[in-house]
C-alpha cells in the first residue's frame, strides 16, 4: 500500500505536525491542567490556592455523590442494555441487507446522530410531557395524567433513544465481516435462528457489540443534556455534578476531581475500544 | 440471504426506526401547527411559527451569524489539519504512527461534557473570556477526527498503481499525489468537511461550557428556550436544523456512497 520507499525524509512531520501540536495545546494542556486543578485547595474568595491537595477527592467520598455516582453508572448500564437488545436485530438487518436498503437504513440511523441531542430530547418532551402525546391519550381515555417525565425511566429512554446508533455502526461493521455462509451452513445442519445467532453471529460479532457497550456506555454515564432536561432536578447524574460547580458554584477543584475520574474511566473504555478495533481490523486483513 | 432472516426482524427493526425518528418527526410536525402548546397532531397547518423564529433576532443571531459561520470555519480548519495529518497517517511509515493515529481519534472518544469542563477551566486560568473564538478552538479538536476518518477511508482505497504509472511516466511523487490521488480522493475530503461542519453545528456539550453571551449558538439557545418552556418556535428551530443537517448527510452518501459512518 505505501507508496513511498524506507529511505524518505521524514515529511510526514510536516503532515502530522500541525494538528498534533493543534491537540497539544488545545486538547491535552486543558485535561493536564484539569488534573492539576484537582489538586488544588478550594478557597471560596480567589476560587483556588495552589496549595496542593487530596481533600476534593476525599470529598467525593461522601453519600450523596456516591447516590449520585451509583445512578449514573446504573442508568449506563441500563441504556446499554437497551441499545443492546434494539442495536442487535438492527444491526443484523443492515449488515444483510441489499446494498439500497443498507443506504436507506444507514441515512435514518445517523441523521438522528447528527442533530442536535437537544432537538431529540425536545421530541421526547413533547411525546412525554405534562400535556404531551401520551398524556393526551390517557386523558382521552378519561383516566388521571402520568408524571412520565422527570424520573429514570424517562432518562433511560432519551439515553437510549440518543445513542442507539453508537451500538448499531460497530456491531453492524462486524457482522457485515461474518461470511454468510456460515450462517447458512449452521441453519443447513438444523440450527435454529435463535441457535444460529448464538452459536454463529453472537462470537464472531463481539468485538463490535463490545466496542458498541463501551461507546455507549461512556456516553451515556458522561451524558448531561438528557438528563438534565428528562431528568430535571430529582435525577441527578455526574455530567450535572461537574457543570453546576464550574459555572454555578465555582468550586472548581472539586468539579476538577470529578472530571478526573470520569477522565480515566473513559479513557481505559477508549483504549478497549481502540484496541479490539485495531485487532479486528487485523484479523480482516489476515483472512 | 433474506430467506435466512427470521419473520420478526422485520417488524422489529422498522419499531426500531420508528422510536428512533418518533422525536425528529413529532419535533417538525409541530412546528406547522398552530397551538402554542406544542399540540401533536397538529389541528391546522401554519408557518406561524417560521414567522415567529425569523422575527425573533436571537434566534436568527444564533442560528446565521453564530451556528452557521462557527460550523463553517470549524469545518475548514478541521479540514485542512485533519486532511494533511490523514495523508501522513497513510502515506508514510514511521515510529509510533500506531499511537499517533489513537492520539487524532481520542477526541472521539472524550465525553464532549470533559472536554467543555477541561476547556472552560484552561480559557479562566488564562483569563480568555468565552467567545466565538474559544468556541471555535474546541469545536476544531472535535471535528478533526472526522476528517481524518473520512480522508483515511479515500486515501486507502486507492489503487497505487495509478500513481506508480505516473511516476514512471515521468512525475515525481508529489506531482503524481497531487494530480492523481487528490483529485481520486476530493470526494473523501468534501465528504469529511460536511461531516466536520455538522458536528459543530450540532454541538451542545462544548457550547453550554465555553460559549460566551454573545456566541450563543442555535443548540444552546434551544436548550436554554426548553429549560424555560418556549413557544414552538423552538420546533421551527429544531426542524431547520433538522433539515441542514440532513440534506448534508444525504449529499454525503449521494458524494461517498460510504458503509459506515462513524
Amino acid at each position: 500500500m505505501t507508496v513511498s520507499q524506507p529511505r524518505q525524509r521524514p515529511y510526514w512531520v510536516a503532515l502530522v505536525g500541525p494538528l498534533g501540536l493543534y491537540l497539544v495545546v488545545f486538547l491535552v494542556i486543558p485535561f493536564i491542567n484539569i488534573i492539576v486543578l484537582s489538586f488544588y485547595t478550594h478557597s471560596p474568595t480567589r476560587i483556588w490556592t495552589t496549595e496542593l491537595t487530596i481533600a476534593n477527592y476525599i470529598d467525593l467520598m461522601d453519600a450523596s455523590f456516591m447516590t449520585v455516582l451509583l445512578r449514573t453508572l446504573r442508568l449506563g448500564g441500563v441504556c446499554t442494555v437497551i441499545c443492546v437488545l434494539f442495536g442487535y436485530p438492527l444491526a443484523y438487518f443492515l449488515a444483510r441487507a441489499s446494498r439500497r436498503t443498507a443506504l436507506i437504513g444507514l441515512f435514518f440511523l445517523v441523521m438522528p446522530l447528527m442533530v442536535s441531542a437537544v432537538i431529540r430530547t425536545f421530541g421526547w418532551l413533547v411525546i412525554l410531557g405534562r400535556n404531551g402525546l401520551v398524556n393526551s391519550a390517557i386523558t382521552a381515555f378519561g383516566l388521571e395524567r402520568l408524571g412520565l417525565l422527570y424520573n429514570e425511566t424517562a432518562v433511560v429512554i432519551g439515553l437510549a433513544n440518543v445513542f442507539l446508533p453508537f451500538m448499531v455502526l460497530p456491531l453492524m461493521a462486524s457482522i457485515e465481516r461474518i461470511n454468510p455462509a456460515l450462517e447458512e451452513a449452521a441453519r443447513n445442519l438444523g440450527a435454529s435462528w435463535l441457535q444460529t445467532f448464538y452459536r454463529v453471529i453472537l462470537p464472531l460479532s463481539r468485538a463490535g457489540l463490545i466496542s458498541g457497550c463501551l461507546l455507549v456506555y461512556s456516553a451515556a454515564i458522561s451524558a448531561f443534556v438528557v438528563p438534565m432536561l428528562m431528568g430535571g432536578a430529582r435525577v441527578r447524574v455526574i455530567g450535572r455534578q461537574i457543570y453546576d460547580p464550574l459555572l454555578i458554584s465555582y468550586s472548581w477543584p472539586n468539579a476538577s476531581a470529578i472530571a478526573t475520574l470520569l477522565v480515566i474511566a473513559t479513557t481505559c473504555f477508549a483504549f478497549a475500544v481502540l484496541a479490539l478495533m485495531r485487532r479486528s481490523a487485523r484479523q480482516e486483513q489476515g483472512t | 440471504m433474506n430467506r435466512q432472516m427470521p419473520a420478526l426482524l422485520k417488524p422489529f427493526v422498522l419499531l426500531t426506526y420508528v422510536l428512533l425518528l418518533a422525536p425528529l418527526v413529532i419535533v417538525v410536525a409541530i412546528s406547522f401547527g398552530t397551538s402554542p402548546n406544542y399540540q401533536f397532531p397538529p389541528t391546522q397547518l401554519s408557518l406561524k411559527w417560521y414567522r415567529a423564529f425569523f422575527a425573533n433576532p436571537e434566534f436568527v443571531r444564533a442560528f446565521f451569524s453564530v451556528s452557521l459561520v462557527l460550523g463553517l470555519l470549524s469545518a475548514v480548519v478541521a479540514t485542512l489539519l485533519g486532511t494533511a495529518a490523514a495523508i501522513g497517517l497513510v502515506r508514510f511509515r514511521f515510529k509510533g504512527r500506531e499511537v499517533l493515529e489513537a492520539f487524532f481519534l481520542a477526541p472521539l472518544f472524550i465525553p464532549e461534557i470533559l472536554f467543555g469542563a477541561a476547556l472552560y477551566l484552561s480559557y479562566a486560568r488564562l483569563g480568555i473570556k468565552p467567545s466565538m473564538t474559544s468556541l471555535l478552538f474546541g469545536h476544531i479538536v472535535v471535528c478533526a477526527p472526522f476528517v481524518i476518518r473520512n480522508v483515511t477511508a479515500g486515501l486507502v482505497g486507492l489503487d497505487p498503481r495509478l500513481e506508480e504509472a505516473a511516476v514512471s511516466l515521468g512525475a515525481n511523487r508529489v506531482q503524481a499525489f497531487l494530480k492523481i490521488a487528490v483529485p481520486l480522493i476530493q470526494s473523501s475530503i468534501i465528504s469529511g468537511f460536511i461531516f466536520a461542519f455538522i458536528i459543530s453545528f450540532s454541538d451542545i456539550n462544548l457550547a453550554l461550557f465555553i460559549a460566551g453571551p454573545n456566541s450563543t449558538t442555535l443548540p444552546v439557545y434551544i436548550f436554554n428556550l426548553l429549560l424555560f418552556e418556549g413557544d414552538p418556535s423552538v420546533a421551527a428551530a429544531s426542524t431547520l436544523q433538522i433539515l441542514v443537517v440532513g440534506l448534508l448527510i444525504w449529499l454525503v452518501q449521494y458524494l461517498f456512497r460510504p458503509r459506515t459512518l462513524l
